[in-house]
């Protein structure tokens, strides 16, 4: 069925398809439309949704609820981000599956409240104290909004953490045709929560190899439940032992790094002879997508690399692309955030940024002129 | 979602203790008031007799946070004054589940917030504040309830701040239960039963003794923290009792249909019929098209008509909108992009049409009209006056064609002129998105605008 919706509209449909049944949140420009179309949407699928006191007290409900086995979803913008940063924390070290949703907003602190960008970029991945991995996707269209609000559910649920929606203002409050039934169509079927049998002894963080990743049991099912946000052991007893300490930590990060390649979403469009690479994700993908036809109708060759999936970083990926070319053009609505992990990776090519924070979109001119593809 | 089981309404003889034996003895310092809360609340737990699977300690940061770990429950203990939050997320997915927070005085106070939202939500946790006036984890600082003139790590000359009167705050919002005991009464596993069988939001604010630090210093004793009750105008007892209903009830009760499923499949949503089509449209290029009104002249629902009726042609549309955070004055503008083919870059860097509305509008996409190529077109409300622009102007009299049909029928009125001077797509089209998408006064009134509109271009 075809439809005229915003990105936003479609977040609350995969989520509500991806068997999501609770959901906590604050209202914030541009994120607002998440929290009241979630208010209008839970009562028919029997679900909850409950507006807080600000953004900590969102994060905590959802991670509560998210413990006696809900899938939960919260959605903010920038300055929530920065109120959610402590829970995040809490939902790695406790291992919880939820989904966040960022519709980024121009920043810095309240910036401008209406306008977009991709400004929370690292701070998404980086913004929690610790330092550990979580999940980052991003999505360039209202249809992406959907298809990857699901499989942040299913990678929630898979990994056992926090996955974060990169959305913006350009993406989550433009209207554009798309087709749900489609997109539901194309997507796997929702991978239900991994529950511990309850004829057996419960181990909350449970694994053998480090990147196992343990079944849950619901506060309030057959098994008492322990939680902790201090440094605990696998079945969640607080310790000081360095050794059992470096276990936990070896395991928190190698359950996600360990299958960044797994988690690994993107679009890949090689141009035969191509000595560029453009690099592009969100809604500045569809301006490289533009810049390269335009690109390739003049007779001129570029390859182009789209990342749904941000973080873990796609190495495998970006690797394989750079192979064979000399440059790497990195189009960003921020000052060139991600254009610092692809220097990373980038062996000594050249990696130009092409920047924009002016709450304008970086136009396809913007891409070919600062990126020097004609 | 967890539905309310008939398990959890009654609870037959529960177990002789709700601690875990192979964890004792507690941690706390010798004379601390907290192995005593810590044995008030098995007490009452014990009173009330649940099952251990239905029970949730939670707790948060701070000495007192260290109690969860003895309960032989459930138990969660998170990030420093956010034990409520993770609390009421468990009740609202629970119901059935007994929610016990042990909290500090520290834990209050940086989490005052959470305590006034849960008292006015009534939802059905109960909270225990180990109030012992201090900061004890982190040796000794000043909290929120620090008496006046009492001395700590960070105010060495006396305390200047008021305390919080946790009881004389939260009684405004009638929650549940509300009483202030001290731990040396006899009183605290009762009152603790009490707050924990309440069906609502419930406190028990226990006084306490900080023994590594705060009593030693300010003379609190066993003996004189009843005058300091006295002094303060804070007496012992319950403060309050009401009757609202539990907020995680009460939403059900509120929002959900008598029988909903909660199927965990496919989405149950009504959904909007769809939008295929019932025209077809002979454009060739993409257009791009700006709006430009003023707040009340519905521009935003108009322009998603507009788009919706080009999807209902076959085209491929997008719209962004432009107003501002007070929406009842000011601008109000739409880009709306129409293509006959799928929409890659949604920006429109040179309007192929504009249509202007008001003064405001004109303002707000004055910076745009100066650069507009004279290819573009520039339809504007008459009785606006000349407009500065290279573009080809199309002075129209829209106001005077709106009368007819109603105050709020100007935007209409340019869309109709615009598709049918532009051609852009067949007016059925934009019907059958009204009729469609809205409510049919407002379908009625845009149809008879869009019609007026076209009948003026021509």
């Amino acid at each position: 069925m075809i439809e005229f919706l915003e990105g936003n509209d479609a977040v609350v449909r995969g989520a509500l398809d991806a068997g999501c049944r609770f959901f906590a949140g604050y209202p914030i420009t541009p994120a607002t439309s998440i929290l009241t179309g979630m208010m209008r949407a839970m009562p028919e699928v029997g679900g909850l949704a409950v507006q807080c006191e600000d953004e900590i007290a969102s994060i905590g409900m959802c991670i509560g609820a998210a413990m006696t086995g809900q899938k939960a979803l919260t959605a903010t913008s920038g300055p929530g981000m920065s109120l959610y940063s402590e829970n995040i924390g809490l939902a790695i070290m406790g291992e919880t599956p939820l989904v966040i949703v960022n519709v980024q907003r121009q920043g810095p602190a309240t910036g401008s409240a209406t306008k977009g960008a991709d400004g929370d970029i690292l701070f998404m991945r980086w913004g929690t104290s610790g330092g550990l991995p979580l999940i980052v996707l991003s999505p360039e269209s209202v249809g992406e909004c959907y298809t990857l609000t699901r499989k942040a559910f299913d990678l929630a649920e898979r990994f056992r953490v926090p996955v974060i929606l990169a959305s913006q203002k350009e993406v989550g409050l433009t209207r554009e045709r798309v087709d749900l039934d489609a997109a539901r169509d194309a997507c796997a079927p929702s991978r239900p929560r991994a529950v511990a049998p309850a004829d057996q002894p419960y181990v909350p963080h449970a694994f053998d190899k480090p990147d196992d990743v343990a079944p849950l049991s619901p506060i309030g099912g057959p098994h008492l439940v322990r939680y902790t946000t201090s440094m605990h052991d696998e079945r969640a007893w607080l310790t000081g032992d360095p050794a059992v300490i470096a276990r936990m930590m070896e395991h928190l990060r190698r359950k996600i790094d360990d299958h960044a390649d797994e988690i690994a979403r993107f679009e890949w469009a090689p141009d035969e002879g191509a000595t560029t690479l453009l690099l592009a994700y969100g809604v500045t993908a569809r301006s490289a997508r533009d810049a390269v036809a335009r690109v390739r109708a003049a007779g001129g060759r570029v390859s182009l690399l789209v990342l749904k999936t941000l973080f873990p970083v796609p190495e495998g990926a970006i690797r394989a692309a750079l192979a064979g070319v000399s440059r790497v053009v990195v189009p960003e609505m921020n000052l060139g955030q991600y254009a610092r992990e692809v220097r990373l990776l980038a062996d000594g090519r050249e990696v130009r940024s092409v920047t924009r924070m002016d709450t304008e979109l970086v136009s396809p001119e913007d891409v070919i002129r600062e990126g020097g593809l004609l | 979602m967890t539905p309310l089981s008939k398990s959890d309404a009654g609870a037959g003889p529960g177990p002789l203790s709700y601690l875990d034996e192979a964890s004792l003895p507690l941690p706390f310092c010798p004379g601390c008031g907290h192995a005593k809360v810590t044995r008030a609340i098995d007490e009452a737990l014990v009173i009330l007799g649940r099952p251990r699977e239905r029970v949730v300690v939670v707790t948060d940061i701070g000495c007192v946070g260290l109690t969860d770990r003895h309960f032989d429950t459930n138990a969660f203990h998170g990030l420093h004054g956010r034990s409520i939050t993770y609390a009421s997320g468990i009740k609202l997915a629970d119901p059935g589940l007994t929610v016990l927070v042990v909290m500090g005085d520290g834990g209050a106070g940086i989490g005052g917030a959470h305590l006034l939202a849960a008292a006015r939500r009534n939802i059905g946790i109960c909270v225990v504040v180990a109030n012992n006036f201090n900061y004890g984890m982190t040796g000794g600082q000043h909290s929120c309830t620090t008496p006046p003139g009492g001395v700590t790590a960070t105010c060495h000359l006396g305390n200047l701040e008021a305390p919080l009167d946790l009881m004389g705050t939260l009684r405004p919002s009638k929650p549940g239960f509300l009483a202030r005991t001290s731990v040396f009464a006899d009183d605290v596993p009762a009152l603790i039963a009490r707050g924990l069988a309440t069906d609502g939001f419930s406190v028990v604010d226990i006084w306490d003794l900080c023994v590594a630090y705060y009593a030693g210093q300010n003379t609190l004793t066993r003996n004189t923290i009843g005058d300091l009750m006295t002094d303060l105008d804070m007496p012992a007892g319950v403060h309050f009792e009401g009757a609202r209903p539990e907020f995680a009830r009460a939403w059900r009760d509120l929002y959900h249909p008598a029988e909903t499923a909660d199927d965990e499949g496919m989405c149950l949503l009504p959904l909007d019929a769809g939008l295929a089509p019932v025209a077809e449209s002979a454009l060739k290029k993409r257009t791009g098209i700006l709006i430009a009104g003023a707040a009340g002249q519905k521009i935003r629902s108009l322009a998603t008509i507009l788009g919706a009726g080009a999807i209902m042609s076959g085209l491929h549309a997008t719209q962004k909108d432009d107003y501002p955070i007070t929406v009842l004055t000011g601008h109000s503008a739409a880009e709306v992009l129409i293509s006959p083919e799928p929409i890659v870059y949604t920006g429109i860097e040179i309007p192929d049409v504009v249509l202007i509305l008001s003064e405001e509008g004109r303002a707000r996409v004055a910076r745009k009209l100066a650069v507009l190529p004279p290819e573009s077109r520039v339809y504007v409300e008459a009785g606006l006056g000349p407009v500065e622009t290279p573009a080809r102007v199309i002075p129209l009299g829209l106001k005077g064609a709106a009368q007819s049909v109603g105050r709020l029928a100007i935007g209409a009125v340019g869309v109709g002129t615009i598709l049918a001077a532009e051609g852009i797509y067949p007016l059925e089209a934009f019907e059958a998105a009204a009729r469609r998408l809205q409510k049919q006064k407002v379908a009625d009134t845009n149809i008879a605008g869009l019609r007026a509109g076209a009948a003026l271009a021509r």
